[in-house]
């Protein structure tokens, strides 16, 4: 097994070399390549899965006196969970970018920078330390980097990319901090040594957190994650909705063992008001991939707070906690990575339908013309606003079970948020597929061939079905049996009262729109909710131009001409004007020179007398 | 073993004989013909030393021989050998000196032989700083390469050529006589009479040097290489310097040269000088991080991309310099670490910021733009430097800075801290140059550049040389166990075990 899991890492690093050296300028060959490996992929961790044994094995990479540094694997089920996600979305999404790419003359890098994501991705995955959780860490960052900045000659795409890559360098810079300290207090960061003994301190997990903080795009850095919708549509499924903005989530729940109450508060309320305020902003976008990036931040707010709950179960400092915030959270995260990268592909196809048309009050009127892309797309909307019986419905009761058990205000928070949820998801179908349509090219959609059709219908399955998990048979049994369940009917009834409140609201306001009936209605609290959306952006805009761009102007200027001027020319300028002195005492004339003798001779006799 | 068949002496001896022979009248056709010999042969021994280096006898010189010169009555010999500390930075000067000599045989630049000549002068020198055991050798290397520098910044430099050679002829000059002065203090104070290394660093072991003596000889060595190596706040020749150096020149002084300091300091300063190293820590930790993140501050505040790189070259000795004073294997190997990887992205850095001056003509960012879209295989190469550089795994320069942010948490978390926000600033100014040059639209003064020349994308001439430097950076960067083995063995080596010599 061990080599099927080297195997499934290397292949698509093998990919990426060889369309980066080779398939440049082929990109059909470099598209075959990258989705036959991805295919390999998804099999392979279906195998791994299957065959279900933990095991672990590691190499020493790097020695230098005490410290070495390994890479290594350690496979079990919570990492076979996340392999089967990564391969089965990743399978879906290369599929989808064979017909959605098609005609894209810079392909050959398209799908080598997929590759390189995959190699990373299942890098973090497989990691059996933090320092090489780090390291893919990194790799992810880059190879969104190079994805989100697919499209370079538009500023906006350029500015994201840098945006993306250096907001979550911000988080890095906790997270490589904690992994040190990790290391120092602890003395290992092998994430299995890790749970047989470590010290009890709120730092280590706190500094972690920041790397998910960035990755996972909570606030206060969750500002890239809307830009990044600058790359490609199957991009933004994979990366920013299904699998890489999870790996903060994922990242927690290998290290669940550190964490202490203090900590998971922390996480809980930052996950909280991650997702309420995500929602909010997800209200008043136009963009049909604005509305999906706000509702991934704020179903990761929901992860992100369930992990918080489920674990302050601690009853006391350092001792095991229990594990039904990593059984919730990962449910959670199984679930959205199906419908939202189910969702982010539905809107490629109606993008992709409408020839590039990302408005959505230019829509409107797709059910007739797109029928497949509307069926699914239905389905997930179904499932993220907790319809019964759909995956998010089960695993949003999970969370909200553990809300309501360990703590209310969280439990009222989450709650509102399913109104919100609602609200917006509906509100964009209504918009997007009822009506009529609004403008040229939402009459002329079209549904595009099967590589883009097939990937919907697939993960439509996976939406309505992920949540039983019974059906998985003993697969992943080491995590779907810490998700907590609930007794009764209560949470079930007060979630789906909540989604129905929202979906109401959306179908009473939307139904007959045809331009932002929320705005007409109502402008106060829309401009409200856009100020509140640009209230962070506007915040670092500021930082950025007027902080930290004129504190290093005002730096350079004291380099330039305070050291590199005054002192250093000026210190040129005295040696030269001392020389110019002492040159001019060198005037040729034997007087002068008997008078500076003689003057010296003074002075040495005043030195000698004691006159000094 | 015979002096004439060693190849450390080749390597030093080829490079000088070719400059000889040019200096002597060669014809142009066959002075361009023997500077692929003269850059080749280095860079070759270097790998076949660097493939055959016994891999656990990292402490011990490989390949060591002494010849007579004639001067062993000061306790001078030619003594060369590799041990695991100086083969990564051999290797180093050899790959870089290849590529900076390839892309100046296919450059056009004026007065071709001497430049060559100068090029090849230096490259001799480089290849003996790093194969010298003994310390007077080790200094008359350095000054060999050093004064070539000089003179082809005055004559082939750019903007402000003048004052750029001036102030960095002067700024060098007295770095270099502040670290003779030392070494000859080293000499004086040890009592062994000798410069030979292992020597003294015997002597010292069984008497080490007094408190006072060791205070003063460490006082000089770090002000003379914190000069050499651009400490702050005595960096302000670097940027000037390598803004106006011809691009081969600017790849062999930063990307080589540079590190003699570095190299200094852990070779002699710190094995012979170790409690006055230790007293000077807490300022050297201070100044280090003004190089992160003052200079590191200035680079974001550039518009001119050579000077950008200089800076960030600036910023980046500063964590060479912190690495050193933790006082660990770890700390100590990440600094040897960074050297190579540094020395070979900013060296690659800088060929490229010329190949994208010759397509825009100009070196200032605000007037560029969108070249990406005319030269995907440039933008390819400058976006890996780049990324090189800030730091991202998979290139060499990430297990440098990993390491020595590992080995900081011991000095003070604080500066480790610190040290580390340097990742996120590195990123800024990396970034935003990427950005500003490739992505985007270009400025219609560059449409108007680009409609009068339109770029071509980077020619093999360009491609080769920076080929061998990416390819080094990802060797390191995916396999690290081939330069820390030997490097492990030659730091955590106790001194006695050192002495003995494989023929």
């Amino acid at each position: 097994m061990l080599q099927h899991a080297i195997l499934v890492l290397l292949l698509p690093l093998a990919s990426a070399a060889i369309i980066a050296l080779f398939l440049r300028r082929a990109g059909g060959a470099a598209a075959g390549l990258a989705t036959a490996v991805a295919a390999a992929i998804a099999a392979i961790a279906i195998i791994l899965a299957i065959h279900g044994e933990p095991f672990s094995a590691s190499m020493e990479w790097l020695r230098l006196g005490d410290f070495s540094l390994s890479l290594g694997i350690k496979f079990d089920d919570l990492a076979a969970l996340m392999l089967c996600i990564v391969g089965i979305v990743g399978l879906c999404v290369h599929v989808f970018s064979l017909g959605y790419m098609h005609d894209d003359p810079c392909r050959g890098r398209y799908f080598g920078g997929l590759s390189i994501f995959m190699f990373s991705m299942i890098g973090i995955v497989l990691a059996d330390n933090l320092f090489m959780m780090f390291i893919f860490w990194e790799l992810v960052g880059f190879s969104s980097y190079t994805l989100i900045n697919h499209f370079h000659e538009k500023q906006s795409a350029a500015d994201a990319a840098k945006k993306a890559f250096i907001v979550n360098r911000v988080g890095d810079f906790g997270f490589l901090l904690g992994i040190v300290a990790c290391y120092w207090l602890n003395g290992t960061v092998n994430l299995t040594e890790l749970g047989d003994k470590h010290v009890f301190s709120t730092m280590i997990p706190l500094l972690l957190f920041c790397g998910a903080v960035g990755k996972s795009a909570q606030l206060p850095l969750h500002v890239w994650l809307p830009d990044a919708m600058e790359g490609p549509t199957p991009v933004s499924a994979l990366i920013h909705a299904a699998t890489m903005v999870a790996a903060g989530i994922y990242m927690l729940c290998r290290i669940n063992v550190l964490m202490t109450p203090d900590a998971l508060t922390v996480i809980m309320w930052v996950g909280t008001a991650t997702a309420l305020y995500a929602a909010l902003c997800a209200i008043t976008q136009r963009d049909i991939k604005k509305v999906l990036a706000y509702s991934t931040l704020s179903q990761l707010g929901y992860m992100v707070a369930a992990f918080g709950l489920g674990s302050t179960h601690a009853e006391e400092a350092g001792a095991a906690v229990l594990a039904a915030g990593v059984g919730a959270a990962m449910f959670h995260l199984t679930t959205h990575a199906f419908f939202k990268a189910l969702m982010f592909l539905g809107s490629g196809s109606v993008i992709h339908g409408c020839h590039h048309e990302q408005d959505i009050f230019k829509m409107g009127g797709l059910k007739a013309k797109m029928p497949l892309t509307f069926i699914t797309f239905t389905i997930g909307v179904l499932a993220i606003i907790g319809m019964p019986f759909l995956a998010g419905f089960f695993s949003k009761d999970a969370i909200l079970h553990l809300a309501l058990e360990n703590n209310h205000a969280v439990f009222a928070v989450l709650g509102f948020t399913v109104i919100l949820t609602a609200f917006y998801m509906v509100r964009l179908w209504i918009l997007v597929f009822l009506g009529t349509p609004r403008s040229e090219e939402s009459a002329h959609a079209h549904e595009g061939g099967w590589s883009m059709t097939l990937p919907l219908v697939l993960l439509a399955v996976l939406s309505v079905l992920a949540g039983y998990t019974s059906l998985y048979g003993h697969l992943f049994d080491g995590v779907w049996s810490l998700i907590p369940h609930e007794e009764g009917l209560l949470i079930p009834l007060i979630g789906d009262a909540l989604m129905l409140v929202g979906l109401t609201a959306a179908w009473v306001l939307y139904k007959p729109a045809a331009d932002d009936a929320l705005a007409q209605k109502s402008p106060g609290l829309f401009g409200a909710l856009g100020a509140l959306k640009a209230s962070f952006d506007k915040l670092y805009d500021y930082y950025v131009a007027k902080v930290q761009q004129r504190f290093a102007m005002l730096l350079n200027f004291l380099e330039q001409v305070i050291l590199s001027g005054l002192i250093v020319r000026g210190g040129a300028g005295l040696a030269g004007l001392f020389g110019l002195g002492a040159r001019a005492a060198h005037v040729g004339s034997l007087h002068a020179y008997v008078y500076w003798f003689l003057a010296g001779v003074a002075l040495l006799w005043a030195y000698a007398a004691g006159v000094f | 073993m015979n002096l004439l068949l060693n190849p450390l002496f080749l390597s030093i001896a080829a490079p000088f004989a070719v400059a000889v022979a040019i200096l002597c009248g060669l014809p142009q056709r066959w002075s361009k013909r023997l500077a692929y010999l003269g850059f080749g042969l280095p860079a070759l021994i270097a790998l076949w030393c660097w493939a055959n280096f016994p891999a656990n006898n990292g402490a011990e010189y490989a390949w060591f021989v002494r010849a007579s010169t004639g001067l062993e009555g000061f306790g001078i010999s030619l003594a060369l050998g590799l041990n695991g500390v100086s083969l990564p930075l051999f290797v180093l000067a050899g790959l870089v000196g290849l590529a900076a000599g390839l892309y100046a045989i296919r450059s056009t630049a004026e007065r071709t032989k001497l430049y060559l000549m100068l090029l090849l002068f230096m490259q001799a020198g480089l290849m003996g700083i790093f194969a010298s055991e003994d310390i007077f050798f080790l200094y008359f290397f350095h000054e060999l390469a050093l004064i070539p520098t000089f003179i082809m910044v005055g004559i082939w430099g750019g903007r402000d050529r003048n004052y750029a050679a001036m102030k960095m002829t002067i700024y060098l000059t007295v770095g270099a006589m502040l670290s003779l002065l030392g070494l000859i203090a080293i000499y004086v104070k040890s009592g062994a009479n000798t410069f030979d290394l292992m020597a003294l660093r015997e002597a010292v072991a069984a008497q080490p040097i007094a408190a006072t003596a060791q205070k003063y000889a460490f006082g000089l060595l770090l002000a003379g290489f914190g000069i050499l190596v651009s400490l702050w706040p005595f960096h302000t020749w670097a940027p000037l310097g390598y803004g106006a150096a011809p691009s081969s020149a600017a790849m062999l002084h930063a990307g080589v040269l540079k590190k003699f300091g570095l190299y200094g300091l852990i070779q002699v300063a710190l094995p012979l000088l170790p409690d006055a190293a230790r007293a000077h820590s807490q300022i050297l930790t201070v100044l280090a991080l003004g190089n992160v993140l003052v200079i590191g501050l200035i680079t974001i505040a550039q518009r001119d991309l050579k000077q950008m790189i200089g800076y960030s070259s600036v910023m980046h000795m500063g964590y060479a310099f912190l690495g050193l004073v933790c006082f660990s294997t770890l700390g100590t190997g990440g600094v040897v670490l960074l050297m190579v990887a540094h020395g070979l992205s900013v060296a690659l850095m800088f060929l490229l910021a010329t190949s994208i001056h010759d397509r825009t003509q100009t070196f200032d960012l605000a007037d560029m733009g969108g070249l990406a879209q005319k030269t995907p295989v440039l933008a390819a190469f400058f976006v890996a430097a780049t990324l090189a550089g800030i730091g991202l795994p998979g290139f060499a320069n990430f297990w440098g800075e990993l390491t020595i942010f590992v080995a900081l948490w011991n000095v003070s978390p604080w500066v480790a801290a610190a040290a580390i926000a340097g990742v996120v600033i590195s990123a800024i100014y990396g970034l935003r140059a990427v950005a500003r040059v490739f992505f985007g639209s270009p400025t219609p003064a560059l449409n108007g550049v680009m409609a009068a020349n339109p770029p071509a994308d980077l020619s093999w001439g360009e491609k080769i040389p920076a080929l061998i430097l990416l390819i080094a950076l990802l060797v390191v960067g995916f396999w690290p166990k081939s330069i820390s083995t030997p490097l492990n063995a030659a730091l955590t080596a106790p001194v006695a075990t050192a002495k003995t010599a494989i023929p």
